[in-house]
């Protein structure tokens, strides 16, 4: 499950993510981070479900982040898409690959949900769920 | 070349026809053809083979339909013209107009335009037709509003300027800005390449020497038959950047090979389907038409330089951007189409099949086209005002160690903006607006260099007002310091500067 964390300036300091990491063992992985003077985002991925994911979301909540689950992506419409690949480079986490017919393969594992692919369709065969 | 252009040295064209007919021509697809060049070598492919057929499926600005609508009761002599809300060109006789693909929705804006219009049309979807005209005395209606399909057109005609470049150059972007190009989609930092162009199986290239294309070349367009009506606009042979002028019938096309679309934030365009059929008429030819992905090359330019001569950062072949990544700086770069490769097969496989099926017979052309054109850039004659024109050259600026405050008195006292931080020798290397100061003042901050932003947006003396305009715009600021060649600051420049000094223009 791919979760946001929302820092305020008090959090920012604190080493918020490592600790989770060494309460819980799993191998979070940072899958973007935008901080300024005194906010911050950051998307992980936490290889975690059901009661172990809760846990995790706890933690960073009584560390006094904000967390979102993440549950957006995308869906391609067969019959509109013409397999023509503007979609796929500008993938900034390589989700969308082609096949040897061309046709696009899309991993939902590896999507974080930013939508660069729904305005760089030519056809507007992506669209966000 | 010293022998003619065009001779037809292993077959004619009545002989391909006569096999054709009798279902004994040999014809192959370009990928096809480069397999069996491989195995037999040139000049026995060359003997057996009789046509190779190309396709492409790409994304083609200069495209359009010519519409006659027949006569209303009264008659209309229509001044202007709307398809579903898209403007249609109307400087022609009462009910003729042609309708551009790049023509935008005045109430959609981006998200509908003439290539759609054209798709809808094709697909039979009912239309909507609005039109105002100014009554005279043989037509006097002044305005029309209805519905209708391409069935109750009297001609419904493609007509495109320009198709099927022979190659293109690919994209990418040296910025820190995503870019939204007709190149599609360019990341930041180099973050990817994006290419057009179909390489082995595109068309033209397949006849590089334009031997068997020209005006009245039966072919493949958009789903039914078509013709070459001569070159096509910006025809750059001797470059490799060839382009043909088409026309078919809207009537028997299919959606599946003319599709509407846009690119984000650039425009509406059409994708068509083109193939070509090239008779192997003698050993040139089929050099050309057995030319691989690895032997077609074309330059990788930085979109990120919004100027006419664009900076080539790498020559690549197809066969390297087809292979989905591309080699810059020891960095593995994604690449990847906005032209449909998989459609482009499936054209050559169709107009193959036509032409086994005995339903698609060849033609010499009327006259070829050119191999060879003047390339003129357009050159834009008065002065216009560059930014050394707009620029206020009384500028204050700052030395990093300066103590906020008073630079906020100044700055006050001023009624200034932007402030330039300086070192000791009158190099640029930060800035701060006033709301920065607002900021630090309120967060007790004491020095410049605590709260200044060191990755600067400048501009230069010799650029063009747009060309900084659209810069302010990508960064959303209103002012850029301008710098000379080795970085000392020399003015600032303003949203207000170009406001107040170019009246006439107006600024998004
Ligand atoms: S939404 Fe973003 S991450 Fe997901 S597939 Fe599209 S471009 Fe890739
Ligand atoms: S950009 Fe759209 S049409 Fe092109 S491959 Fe991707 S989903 Fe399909």
């Amino acid at each position: 499950m791919k979760l946001k964390l929302i820092y305020s300036r008090e959090n920012l300091g604190k080493p918020v993510l490592s600790d989770v990491i060494s309460k819980t063992n799993l191998p979070i992985n940072i899958l973007e981070a935008k901080i300024t003077l005194n906010t911050g985002e950051m998307l992980i991925d936490v290889p975690a479900v059901g009661e172990k994911l809760k846990e995790v979301s706890n933690l960073f909540q009584k560390a006094g982040l904000i967390v979102k689950e993440i549950t957006r992506t995308i869906e391609i419409d067969r019959e509109k898409c013409i397999s023509c690949g503007a979609c796929v480079s500008p993938c900034p986490v390589r989700a969308i690959t082609q096949d040897l017919n061309w046709d696009v393969d899309f991993d939902e594992q590896k999507c974080v949900g930013c939508g660069i692919c729904v305005d760089a369709c030519p056809v507007r065969a992506i669209r966000m769920l | 070349m010293s022998e003619e252009r065009g001779i037809e040295k292993i077959r004619t064209y009545e002989e391909i026809n006569q096999k054709i007919k009798s279902g004994d021509a040999v014809v192959l697809t370009a990928d096809e053809f480069i397999k069996a060049v491989e195995e037999l070598g040139l000049e026995k492919a060359a003997k057996e083979v009789d046509v190779v057929t190309t396709g492409t499926f790409g994304a083609m600005c200069s495209s359009g339909a010519f519409i006659n609508f027949g006569h209303s009761e009264p008659p209309i002599k229509m001044f202007k013209c709307w398809l579903n809300d898209v403007p249609a060109y109307k400087g022609l006789a009462a009910v003729d107009c042609y309708i551009g693909a790049t023509a935008m929705s005045e109430t959609k804006g981006f998200e509908y335009g003439g290539g759609d219009v054209i798709e809808d049309l094709v697909s039979g979807k009912e239309i909507e037709l609005r039109a105002e005209a100014y009554g005279t005395d043989c037509y006097p209606r002044r305005s029309i509003e209805t519905t209708l399909t391409i069935n109750d057109l009297n001609q419904a005609i493609l007509l495109n300027p320009r198709n099927a470049y022979e190659r293109y150059n690919a994209a990418t972007n040296s910025t820190d800005k995503i870019l939204y190009t007709y190149m599609g989609t360019l990341l930041p930092h180099y973050g990817n390449i994006t290419y057009c162009g179909a390489g082995q199986l595109s068309p033209l290239y397949k006849d590089k020497g334009f031997e068997t294309i020209g005006i009245g070349t039966r072919i493949f367009l958009g789903g039914g038959i078509g013709y070459i009506i001569g070159e096509g606009t910006q025809h750059n042979p001797q470059n490799q950047f060839g382009t043909i002028m088409v026309r078919g019938d809207l009537k028997q096309m299919s959606a599946r090979y003319l599709r509407g679309a846009t690119y984000n934030k650039y425009g509406t365009t059409l994708y068509v389907g083109v193939g070509i059929p090239i008779p192997i008429i003698n050993e040139r030819v089929a050099a050309s038409a057995a030319l691989r992905d690895d032997e077609i090359f074309t330059n990788i330019l930085d979109y990120g330089v919004p100027s006419r001569s664009r900076p080539t950062v790498k020559k690549a072949s197809y066969s390297e951007l087809k292979s989905g990544k591309v080699q810059i700086n020891q960095k593995e770069i994604p690449s990847s189409s906005l032209s449909s490769n998989k459609v482009a097969k499936e054209i050559a496989l169709t107009l193959k099949n036509w032409i086994e099926q005995g339903t698609f017979l060849l033609n010499r052309p009327a006259e070829l086209i050119p191999n060879h054109r003047e390339f003129k850039p357009l050159e834009v004659k008065g002065r216009e005002p560059k930014v050394r024109d707009v620029m206020t050259r009384e500028i204050i600026v700052s030395k990093p160690n300066d103590d906020i405050k008073d630079v906020a008195r100044t700055l006050i006292a001023k009624g200034v903006d932007h402030l330039p931080i300086v070192d000791n020798e009158g190099k640029l290397i930060g800035i701060i607006t006033s709301w920065d100061l607002a900021k630090a003042v309120a967060q007790d901050k004491r020095q410049l260099h605590e709260i200044m932003t060191l990755k600067v947006v400048s501009a230069k003396e010799d650029e063009a007002i747009d060309t900084v305009i659209r810069r302010m715009e990508q960064h959303n600021i209103s002012g850029v310091p301008v710098v000379d060649q080795s970085n000392h600051i020399i003015g600032i420049l303003t949203t207000d500067d170009i406001s107040r000094k170019l009246v006439r223009r107006v600024i998004a």
